[in-house]
């Protein structure tokens, strides 16, 4: 592919035409959204590494965009027997939820909620359903507040390319006990697919949400991109985790923003564990007086994994707080790299902002960068961050060996200690114990 | 002479440096940047053909390079280059005694309080006024233990061997626009060699001053502190004020040999129509230690992140940076640690006030190489934000490639607490006494590094410009 070309994007598989095709059964409304968003996607250069958010992702050698091709998956049936073994496991090492949605290759093959919740006006399917049944809904908040396709050049790929998605709304003063679990499946190599979840809480209601994305490793390049939109209005509560944990070969990417109202609180726990690059884009926006939000993130990398997150806080309003941890460990010849940004604006006096980034490196051969930014505006405001990168406590590691344990073990328990600390502040019930395995089934390779 | 006769010498008012004297220059170049001027330089000044070569090829790195689109506003800078003369040279010959020096030139000194410095014997005092060194001395000790303390001039005169070894190899002229600019069109700056074993235990100091509306100072220093030895240099600078822009772009390079330790003080008080774009940058070899002191004060635009290149095992590296901004003033300083070598160290400590429409940025670099095991690290960032209007931004770049080292980074931003202001004010303090107390609080820990009359100019400076800030 000549420069001009990779910087466009355009390929044999990723064109107006595949959008055209998208569009053949969909009302007017999104039709105009998805082409307007490829226009903008043709006219957004492809970003390089002088761009200070792409300084250490270099697109040109880390995206085959060329190789790609669209997904031409059918629909499974809704009959658990005919999905994937390890889907199945994933799920059944969940605990209680509230409603499920299952998604292979792209389709919403399953979705169930309580009988309760139904009746309280809950709603929870996939994106082409609610697009029937809900159309004001989603035409008002899909791609348009929280992750326009202006956003950037993978935000309007994705808003002119998204095959489905996931819609949850939960009516004002609706409170749900236990989490929307979501597991998603890809199995076909080669593809670029699009999803994405749009979140509508409206006041003082309480949901969570938990996002799984599992493969095998690829035989080649697949691209997996997510576009997540969460608004918590006034007085909501939010939780939403996403674990990633696709194969080698899988180039994940993920724009994600939220946008909290007055008094609303929203939190999100982002855990990246597979692919062979992740990107994360994560803005939280704190719109209305005292809304809130906790920015949790944890990374085990190995081999040559590459993992980028770029993060910023954005506090409009008075009296607002966000406080964002995110750890990682790094072994053999993995990379991770943490750009965070928090903004104040003037607007936001009374402002509480805080942001840690910590990293531990198992190896000789990984590397991690950290860019912990701020940008201040108002003169009344709390603000700190702070940012390490380091080696394992010998100290912790000979304490633990002197009790009987072994060097392996000793250094386990002190990584799972160091990545337990965000794990902690998001309790939710499955969520530690599955990512606790999977970090110790890494761990044991070590 | 009683100290506080010293302190009040020393004091820093506003007016004071806001005065400008006749001196007519004898040479001037034409205004803006091209070949002609800068072969008009290096003839000017007699130069060998390599320096001459030299020039012409940074000239054309200059031009090669786009004007830099991070860190402050320079959208406005061009039009500024086209203005600005990039050589004025006051005086033919270099003055090594008082008397010599003519006397409009002693009396602008005389406000900077040089000759106080003098009298008290003060190591070698090299003052630039304008371009170049006009007054040099140093003291008889030093000479016989072989320390050289020139111009930037003399020291390719007369020590050209020397000069040539490690001129440009510290920052290379293609490592940024402005340190091309400076290899294209340097004038003046010190020439520094502390040889092997020597200890100078009081600072050479060299007072830095542009007097010419709309020029240039483009000094260059090259510092060799040799193994084993240990010394201090304080430039200190100021401008008066003009209101057409007004330019200065300097590079200092500094060698710090096996085991010796060097400290650089820097205080900038430019006036506030001045862009000031400097790249200072330390190589450290074996066991040495070098530390940077950098206070930013005055200027329009700063752009000056000193550095440390901690190449030998065991090297240790030191930045304490200090910034002020007030209106119309963004200070974008920082540091730049980078560990090449095992067992090297190094510390950023920065603290930056901003006042009324001022903008203070951190902007700073640590970078652990593969291979540099047990490197340590750390970095500490402090704000204060004076007014609601004020600004501050933090931007530090950690890179590690090493798994056996340990890299820490910290900032906070705050303001000044209303509990405090109360407490003191309750005390029968004025709430402007207060704030200025307040502040002297928050930078004491750099200031207390800082030789006795610059700590005392910087805590006078600080009560200036707390004048007005309440209400």
């Amino acid at each position: 592919m000549t420069d001009s070309l990779f910087s466009k994007g355009v390929t044999e598989a990723l064109n107006f035409s595949a959008v055209e095709r998208l569009c053949i059964t969909e009302p007017d409304w999104l039709r105009e959204r998805r082409e307007h968003a490829w226009a903008l996607y043709e006219q957004t250069p492809m970003p390089t590494t002088k761009l200070e958010e792409w300084r250490y992702t270099d697109l040109r050698k880390q995206l085959q965009l060329d190789t790609l091709s669209l997904s031409q998956a059918t629909v499974v049936s809704d009959d658990p027997t005919a999905w994937p073994k390890r889907l199945r496991k994933a799920m059944k090492e969940d605990r209680q939820a509230s409603g499920h949605i299952v998604v292979i290759d792209g389709h919403v093959v399953h979705s169930d909620l309580e009988a309760e919740l139904i009746a309280k006006g809950v709603i929870l399917s996939s994106l082409h359903d609610a697009i029937e049944q809900h159309p004001s809904l989603v035409e008002n908040w899909l791609a348009t507040e929280a992750v326009p396709p202006e956003e950037g050049k993978f935000a309007a790929l994705n808003a002119a390319l998204w095959s489905d998605g996931i819609f949850l709304y939960v009516p004002a003063d609706v409170q749900l006990n236990t989490p929307i679990r979501v597991t998603r499946w890809l199995s076909e190599a080669g593809v670029a697919q699009f999803g994405r979840v749009l979140i509508l809480a409206e006041n003082a209601s309480r949901i969570s949400y938990v996002d799984e994305i599992l493969s095998d490793d690829f035989s080649k390049q697949t691209f997996a991109s997510n576009a997540v939109e969460i608004i918590a209005k006034e007085r909501a509560q939010v939780q939403y985790v996403s674990v990633q944990r696709l194969g080698r070969g899988a180039f994940y990417q993920s724009v994600q923003r939220t946008l909290a109202y007055r008094d609303a609180s929203l939190d999100t726990l982002n855990v990246a564990l597979g692919a062979s690059v992740s990107r994360v884009d994560l803005n939280a926006c704190l719109l209305g007086e005292r809304a809130n939000s906790d920015m949790l993130g944890l990374y085990f990398g190995d081999d040559d994994q590459h993992f980028d997150f770029n993060t910023s806080q954005d506090h409009i309003s008075p009296d607002t707080a966000s406080d964002l941890l995110y750890k990682g460990a790094l072994d053999a010849a993995s990379r991770a790299v943490f750009r965070g940004i928090i903004r104040v604006k003037p607007t936001a006096q009374r402002t509480d902002a805080y942001q840690t980034n910590r990293n531990l490196l198992l190896s000789g051969n990984a590397r991690a960068d950290s860019l912990p930014n701020l940008e201040i505006e108002a003169d009344d405001v709390k603000c700190s961050h702070g940012a390490t990168v380091g080696e394992l406590d010998p100290e912790a590691k000979f304490y633990l060996m002197s009790r009987g344990l072994s060097r392996i073990q000793a250094e386990r328990l002190v990584v799972l200690g160091f990545l337990g600390e965000v794990l902690s502040k998001l309790p939710l019930g499955g969520v530690v114990e599955k990512v606790t395995r999977v970090i110790e089934e890494k761990l044991s390779q070590h | 002479m009683p100290q506080n006769e010293t302190i009040r010498d020393l004091q820093l008012d506003e007016y004071k440096y806001n005065f400008v004297t006749d001196a007519e220059p004898v040479y001037r170049a034409r205004k803006g940047l091209s070949e002609e001027v800068v072969r008009e330089i290096s003839a000017y000044k007699e130069e060998p053909e390599w320096m001459l070569d030299s020039r012409l090829k940074a000239l054309q790195v200059y031009e090669s390079k786009p004007m830099p689109t991070w860190g402050g506003d320079l959208s406005e800078l061009d039009a500024v280059l086209d203005e600005i003369y990039f050589y004025v040279r006051p005086q033919d010959r270099m003055e090594h005694s008082w008397e010599d020096v003519p006397e409009e030139i002693k009396d602008t000194f005389e406000k900077l309080g040089i000759p106080e410095a003098e009298r008290k014997v003060l190591a070698g005092v090299g003052a630039q006024y304008e371009s170049e060194m006009v007054y040099h001395s140093l003291r008889e000790e030093w000479e016989k233990q072989g320390v050289i303390f020139d111009s930037i001039e003399d020291g390719l005169k007369n020590h050209p061997d020397l000069f040539r070894e490690y001129f440009g190899t510290i920052i290379p002229t293609q490592d940024n626009k402005f340190a091309a600019m400076n290899a294209a069109v340097w004038s003046g700056g010190s020439f520094v060699y502390i040889p092997p074993g020597v200890h100078l235990d009081t600072p050479l100091q060299a007072y830095f001053r542009v007097n010419q509306e709309r020029m240039g100072q483009f000094e260059r220093t090259l510092i060799i502190c040799d193994e084993g030895a240990s010394a201090h240099y304080i430039e200190g600078c100021t401008a008066p004020v003009y209101s057409t822009e007004s330019f200065h772009s300097g590079v200092i390079e500094i060698v710090v040999k096996k085991n010796a330790r060097f400290r650089y003080t820097t205080i900038q008080n430019w006036s506030n129509n001045m862009y000031n774009l400097v790249t200072q940058r330390a190589v450290v070899h074996e066991g040495a230690n070098m530390e940077w002191l950098d206070g930013n004060l005055g200027s329009k635009l700063t752009m000056k992140y000193p550095s440390c290149y901690l190449v030998g095992e065991g090297a240790h590296g030191e930045i304490l940076s200090i910034a002020y901004s007030g209106d119309g003033q963004h200070q974008d300083t920082g540091g730049k640690v980078v560990h090449v070598a095992p067992h090297t160290t190094s510390s950023i400590i920065s603290k930056s006030i901003s006042k009324g429409h001022g903008r203070s940025t951190y902007r700073g670099l640590c970078k652990v190489h593969k291979g540099a095991h047990h490197a340590r690290s750390n970095v500490e960032c402090d704000a204060l934000l004076i007014n609601d209007t004020s600004r501050t931004d933090t931007y530090p770049y950690i890179e590690i490639e090493e798994d056996d080292a340990n890299v820490g980074h910290e900032a906070s931003v705050s303001r000044i607490g209303e509990e405090q202001l109360f407490y003191l004010t309750s005390r029968g303090i004025s709430e402007e006494e207060a704030m200025a107390m307040i502040v002297r609080g928050f930078i004491e820990p750099i200031a207390k590094e800082l030789p006795l009359e610059y700590a005392v100019e910087l805590n006078r400076l600080i009560e200036l410009e707390m004048e007005g800030s309440v209400g």
